[in-house]
């Protein structure tokens, strides 16, 4: 023992030695707060590769655009994810099937490469099914992973296919291998900086049979081209050693993007989709001798249409003549690739598609909207419900209770949704206010509109939800004006001033003063109108793609102070930053004014500052131009001079920036691989990764009255941090302290009681914002040794009741949910509800007490009822009164039948002793029992089999229906209770008159046969026990 | 409910400067006791209290060496069991009909699968008993900087088929005691859930160290659900009978 207390004691020391050394940051200061995801999921998001097990039909594996790797263990009724630490682009999931239980890699870095596509930061492996993942190194600047093939012979010997950077040169590409299970790799295929690996395969019955496509393309934020003449289909047959290209039966010249897939069940039979130089060319190829020789079957839209960004082709493994090629609809071919069909409704632009390994009837469909699943070979679809990978571009956030949360999903719409919901917040919480590629949604300062948008503001509407009306508003080109350039993701801004007003942005700023009836250009053209990147027309390459997504120099950004409506700040997406203090008159352009920010790195978003009125914040990204480094100044003096805030602990580009609007130090940063938050203005930053997947951010908004940081993520929907406040108190001096206590705004009692949902078993919900009375505190060190405990008390230190300790290092946040605590019920056969149902505390003024070993510590909080209630005070105090009454009621009865059974339990022990005892205590066992069948239910179950229903169950059941609201008991509760009263007024008699009648005998019979009287607890003693 | 059951006691403690997985066992033992003590341990009764809405959920747990367990409480008069197991039968107390029944087929199997093991602690003697530890490095939990530690323990039946039995221990770096472990849901309506469990409190009793306070949580929620223990009695006097299946209901 003393051996024990010595280490501890040394133990003690040392730790505190540490405490001190340590520097407190990141997961060790945020402790408890943690991020809540909301989705949505019912439009899910972009899947870009799905896999299988190759023998647990019920293992499936989905990798998404933005949202991490998700896996199914239920044959795909549902999803869970399992990447959330690591870069959320994926390029491609590939399971071992040596050793499928436990290793699988993933290759990061979609390759599907639109516009708004992200960039992997390389490939990973677990070794125990997902449960932890290890970042392989080699190729941390591989950008895009196409492929990855292990060996099924021999789980060390694995080739990987990078694609690589999209808009830059890359040395970063090519075919790699090991043969020792990654630690070692060989680049055996490169074709130049330009042209990557975009598909692999290894030949299944015999491995050293590879096959490899690489593909010419290249992205710049104006510009797409696929094609060229290094794109081509290679194949090895010794390993990867030597390659040669397998082209015969191709056409001549320049090829594209090459679809590719061979048969399982016949290795010879290759598939292959072209994209090439002559319309007439393009289309699928078969061949049947292993690629010695090709032939077109066909030129079909389904499977021409946009190779960047449909290129799979995947073939049953159970019959080489059915054919699945991913495209706009999808489509199959049973004939071997003469004929195609599209595949059932569902979201558009499927990415992939997979067959069961037993059952060609089912097969997962990857889409811009989910994960399908088919039961009937491709015809009918259905989505799976629990993936929420929403991308959203941008949110908003309003100031209803509770606050809705505003955004544009990629190829998904626009929406809104509110931020906590009656049992969570479910799909159909969801409303849609906008159609095709949703960006910006603003809801109007004061009314009850929204504004939102489609693609290159090809539609802006003001949209009324009430009423179900849209009306387009989107600024027009006028007589002499030129083309109006719109981003793809065009700026929309209203004004904290005149709350008609509105922005948009082309080429030009334009400005409405009547919601959109009216525009005027308050600007010139803001931009480099760069001739050479505004011809988007020639965009495409090999196949011409001129959607509108490569629009460029165009305005992206546009924030009006929220202190003075006449400065104005626009962000231009090739590299301006301008401002005008005229409300458009003049504009400057001060991004000339930024130091060590490289010419033209598009700015992303601009936030002007409510600390002064020339003070704003610029975020910058050069990933379109291959520059990954994070850019974020600050100005004080309109963008005259500017201050970098970033550090080398970002490790990412960033997009977006929040500032506090109370601690000027308070930042948010929305970085592409997750969110970073400073607390001394940006000299040093920290990650946030409590429940906060590193996921792109694109967008951050603090809701003003609830503190709630909220974000638009790219892949993983809108992910909120409720109240952020504690963050602005956290001073050294705060840290330096044992534990410290944050200020909290009143706690307001919901008196929200209703029925909860309507989400079905395999449904998202999202959790909601916890409504409970908080004590929040900063603990220096985690509570491990010796006790811990919380009490609440009045201000006269009565107890009030006991929580649960936080005891981590760092924000502990405590839950009180205004909850006193449940009477104490009689014991009886039955549960009785309002056993379970707390009485709940008053408004006033509470104080939490933390003993901690032998220190206290103390604070005083407030509790308030909801000041927009409809239900006058003197109701609720009524409830409140009747609730009390009832809970004493329960707890006297509680009483009464313990004393009643402790009387009976000492007449049968007397009763046993001898027949003329028990011919004494008989009738007083008697009556007993009479009297304790009136009382609670004494036979039956806890369902249906339960009998008749007594006084115990009648008062608690009155007590559940008071206590479980607000009002004032009804006319009919308030009889019933006069009822309930009498009825138990005249049990106690009774027992009395028992007692007077019988008592006296029990004790002199136990008396004389020497057993002990009948000892009966006081109340208070009784309610403390656990009797 | 059931779920703070299972995981109440799965704990053990102490890591030090040590490199070695084992080298952070052995001074995990030393420090909370001496192996030789733990290893004495025949039985465990304990007395716990689950807060439910400011009201005590009265527990009692009795677990022997030999795999029998009990967890007994009492509410509103009636008594429940959960998680008894008498040496053959794992069964508990049916909430509706307030009789005892079973557990299915594949649940007890996976119970008598590890049934061994994690008595007291499953790092006891954990190459005897089958299982294989690792460590995975250092990482940072509840704030504290920890050892990451994975135990592989038998595989169980998930539906029918033979799955990983995996779980991870966080010993504290600075104060050489576990404080939080993890395994995944493997089946069920939360099937795929990472479970959490946080270990503090730690106490004496009778020279060992035991931590008071459990707090099982899904990872990544707010809330959970926490077990203040008050009393550890080592080496108790146990009768049979309470571990068995009631023939005519309970």
């Amino acid at each position: 023992m003393k051996k024990l207390v010595n280490i501890l004691v040394g133990l003690a020391i040392t730790s505190a030695a540490t405490a001190q050394d340590a520097i407190t940051k990141g997961k060790e200061l945020f402790g408890d707060m943690k991020a809540r995801h909301i989705g949505p999921a019912l439009m899910s998001g972009r899947i870009t590769d799905m896999e299988l097990h190759p023998s647990n039909d019920r293992v499936i594996y989905a990798g998404t655009a933005g949202g991490g790797v998700w896996k199914s263990s239920n044959g795909g009724a549902t999803f869970n994810a399992i990447f959330d630490e690591h870069c959320q682009s994926i390029g491609c999931v590939e399971v071992d099937p040596g050793n499928p239980d436990n290793v699988v890699w993933v290759g990061t870095g979609e390759t599907w490469t639109r516009n708004s596509v992200s960039v992997g930061d390389g490939l990973y492996k677990t070794i125990d099914g997902g449960t932890t993942w290890n970042k392989i190194p080699g190729f941390e600047k591989s950008e895009r992973i196409a492929a990855i093939q292990v060996n099924p012979k021999n789980s060390n010997e694995v080739y990987v296919g990078v694609l690589g950077a999209l808009f830059n040169d890359s040395d970063d590409r090519g075919v790699y291998k090991t043969t020792d299970g990654g630690k070692t790799w060989s680049k055996i295929l490169f074709v130049d900086k330009t042209t990557g690996c975009s598909d692999l395969i290894i030949d299944p019955s015999n491995p050293s049979i590879v096959y490899a496509s690489f593909w010419e393309f290249r992205r710049s934020a104006w510009n797409f081209n696929s094609g060229g003449n290094n794109s081509a289909l290679y194949k090895s047959l010794d390993g990867g050693k030597t390659w040669a290209k397998i082209h015969k039966g191709f056409p001549s010249g320049k090829l594209g993007r090459i679809a590719f897939a061979a048969a399982t069940s016949n290795t010879q039979i290759l598939y292959a989709v072209l994209e090439s130089e002559q319309d007439k060319d393009k289309g699928l190829y078969r061949s049947d001798d292993g690629g010695a020789n090709w032939s077109k079957l066909n030129g079909d839209f389904e499977l021409v249409v946009r190779p960047f960004y449909f290129s799979r082709i995947e073939i049953d493994p159970r019959n080489p003549d059915v054919v699945v090629k991913a495209g706009l609809s999808g489509s199959i071919s049973r004939d071997g690739g003469k004929t195609f069909k599209t595949l059932g409704p569902m979201h558009s632009d499927i990415h992939d598609v997979v067959f069961d390994i037993k059952n060609s009837d089912r097969l997962y469909a990857a889409t811009d909207g989910g994960v399908y699943r088919s039961w009937d070979g491709g015809t009918t679809m259905e989505i799976v419900e629990n993936i929420p990978v929403s991308q959203f571009y941008h949110i908003s956030v309003d100031n209803e209770d509770p606050y809705n949360v505003y955004g544009g999903l990629q190829d998904n719409g626009s929406w809104f949704g509110p931020s906590s919901s009656p049992g969570g917040v479910e799909a159909s919480d969801w409303v849609r206010v906008g159609v095709g590629d949703g960006y910006r949604v603003l809801p109007h300062p004061t009314k009850k509109l929204i504004y939102s948008e489609m693609q290159g503001a090809e539609n802006v509407w003001r949209f009324d939800p009430a009423k179900d009306q849209a009306k387009t508003i989107q600024p027009l080109a006028e007589k002499g004006d030129p083309k109006l350039r719109f981003n793809w993701n065009s700026p929309m801004a209203t004004s904290a001033i005149k709350p008609d007003r509105f922005y948009m942005g082309s080429q030009f700023v334009h400005r409405s003063e009547d919601m959109g009836e009216t525009w005027v250009k308050i600007s010139p053209d803001l931009t480099t109108n760069d001739p050479i990147k505004t011809e988007q027309g020639k965009s495409g390459g090999l196949s011409r793609d001129n959607s509108g997504a490569e629009n460029h120099c165009t305005v992206f950004t546009i924030a009006e102070s929220p202190l003075d409506e006449n400065i104005v700040w626009a962000g231009t997406d090739d590299g301006n930053v301008q401002v005008t203090k005229d409300g458009g008159k003049t504009w400057a352009n001060v991004v000339g004014n930024i130091a060590g920010l490289p010419k033209n790195t598009a700015c992303w978003h601009i936030e002007a500052s409510v600390f002064g009125k020339g003070h704003a914040y610029a975020v910058f990204t050069g990933y379109q131009k291959g520059d990954m480094a994070t850019y974020a100044y600050k100005t004080t003096d309109f963008g005259a001079t500017w201050k970098s805030i970033v550090t080398p602990e970002i490790t990412s580009f960033a997009r977006n920036i929040q500032e506090d609007y109370v601690n000027e130090n308070l930042l948010f940063l929305g970085t592409e691989l997750g969110l970073y938050i400073t607390l001394d203005g940006g000299k040093s930053w920290m990650k946030f990764t409590n429940n906060m997947p590193a996921v792109s951010v694109h967008f951050c908004d603090l809701q003003k009255r609830t503190n709630d940081l909220v974000m638009g993520t790219h892949g993983r929907g809108v992910i909120i941090i409720d109240d952020i406040s504690p963050l602005r108190q956290l001073t050294e001096e705060a840290m330096a302290k044992d534990l410290h206590f944050f200020k909290t705004a009143p706690a307001i009692i919901p008196e929200s009681n209703g029925f909860g949902g309507t989400a079905t078993e395999t449904q998202f919900v999202g959790s909601n914002a916890s409504r409970s009375a908080k004590i929040v505190y900063y603990l220096k060190k985690r509570h491990t040794l010796g006790k811990m405990s919380v009490e609440i008390q009045d201000l006269n230190g009565n107890k009030i009741t006991e929580l649960d300790a936080g005891k981590s290092k760092g924000i502990n946040i405590i839950q009180w949910p205004y909850n006193i605590k449940p009477p104490k019920v009689a014991a009886g056969k039955t549960f009785v509800f309002g056993g379970f149902t707390p009485l709940r505390v008053q408004a006033g003024t509470y104080r939490a007490v933390i003993q901690k070993g032998k220190d206290t510590f103390t604070n005083e909080f407030v509790v308030q009822n909801d000041p927009n209630s409809s239900i006058p005070l003197a109701d609720r105090e009524q409830n409140q009164k009747i609730a009390k009454k009832l809970f004493d009621m329960n707890q006297e009865l509680a009483y009464l039948v313990y004393e009643l059974d402790e009387t009976a339990k000492a007449a049968e022990n007397v009763k046993a002793k001898s027949s003329s005892a028990a011919k004494t205590v008989t009738p007083l066992i008697n009556d007993l029992s009479k009297l304790k069948d009136k009382l609670l239910i004494t036979k039956g179950d806890n369902y249906v089999g339960a009998g008749e229903p007594q006084l115990r169950e009648d008062i608690a059941e009155l007590y559940g229906k008071v206590a479980g609201t607000f009002y004032k008991p009804s006319d009919a509760e308030m009889r019933n209770l006069e009822a309930l009263s009498e009825r138990f007024a005249a049990a106690k008699a009774e027992f009395k008159k028992i007692k007077d009648k019988h008592l006296s005998k029990l004790t002199e019979v136990s008396s004389k046969n020497k057993l002990e009287p009948v000892v009966i607890k006081s109340f208070d003693e009784f309610i403390k026990s656990s009797q | 409910m059931k779920r703070v059951f299972v995981a109440l006691f799965v704990f053990c403690a102490a890591a030090a400067q040590a490199q070695t997985v084992d080298e952070i066992l052995a001074k995990y033992f030393e420090n909370t006791g001496g192996q030789a003590k733990w290893e004495a341990v025949q039985g465990l009764k304990t007395t716990a209290k689950l807060n439910m809405q400011g009201m005590d959920l009265p527990l009692n747990i009795i677990q022997l060496k030999d795999g029998r367990q009990m967890t007994f409480a009492a509410f509103q008069g009636m008594q429940f069991y959960q998680e008894v197991f008498d040496g053959s039968t794992l069964w508990g107390t049916n909430q509706m009909t307030m009789k005892a029944e079973k557990s299915d087929a594949e649940t007890t199997e996976n119970f008598k699968a590890n049934l061994a093991g994690d008595f007291i602690s499953p790092f006891l003697n954990y190459k005897k008993k089958g299982y294989t530890v690792e460590l995975l490095g250092k990482e940072t939990m509840e704030g504290s900087e920890v050892f990451k530690i994975k135990l592989t323990k038998k595989p169980i039946k998930v539906d029918g088929k033979e799955t990983e039995n995996v779980e991870f221990y966080y010993f504290d770096a600075a104060d050489y005691v576990p404080i939080l472990s993890e395994s995944e849901l493997k089946s069920g309506p939360g099937k795929g859930t990472v479970l959490q469990n946080k270990m503090s409190d730690y106490q004496d009793v009778n020279g060992l160290m035991f931590p008071f306070s459990m707090t099982v949580s899904a990872k990544g929620q707010t809330g959970g659900q926490t077990i203040n223990i008050t009393a550890i009695e080592i080496n108790p006097k146990v009768e049979a009978s309470v571990f068995a299946f009631p023939t005519s209901g309970n």
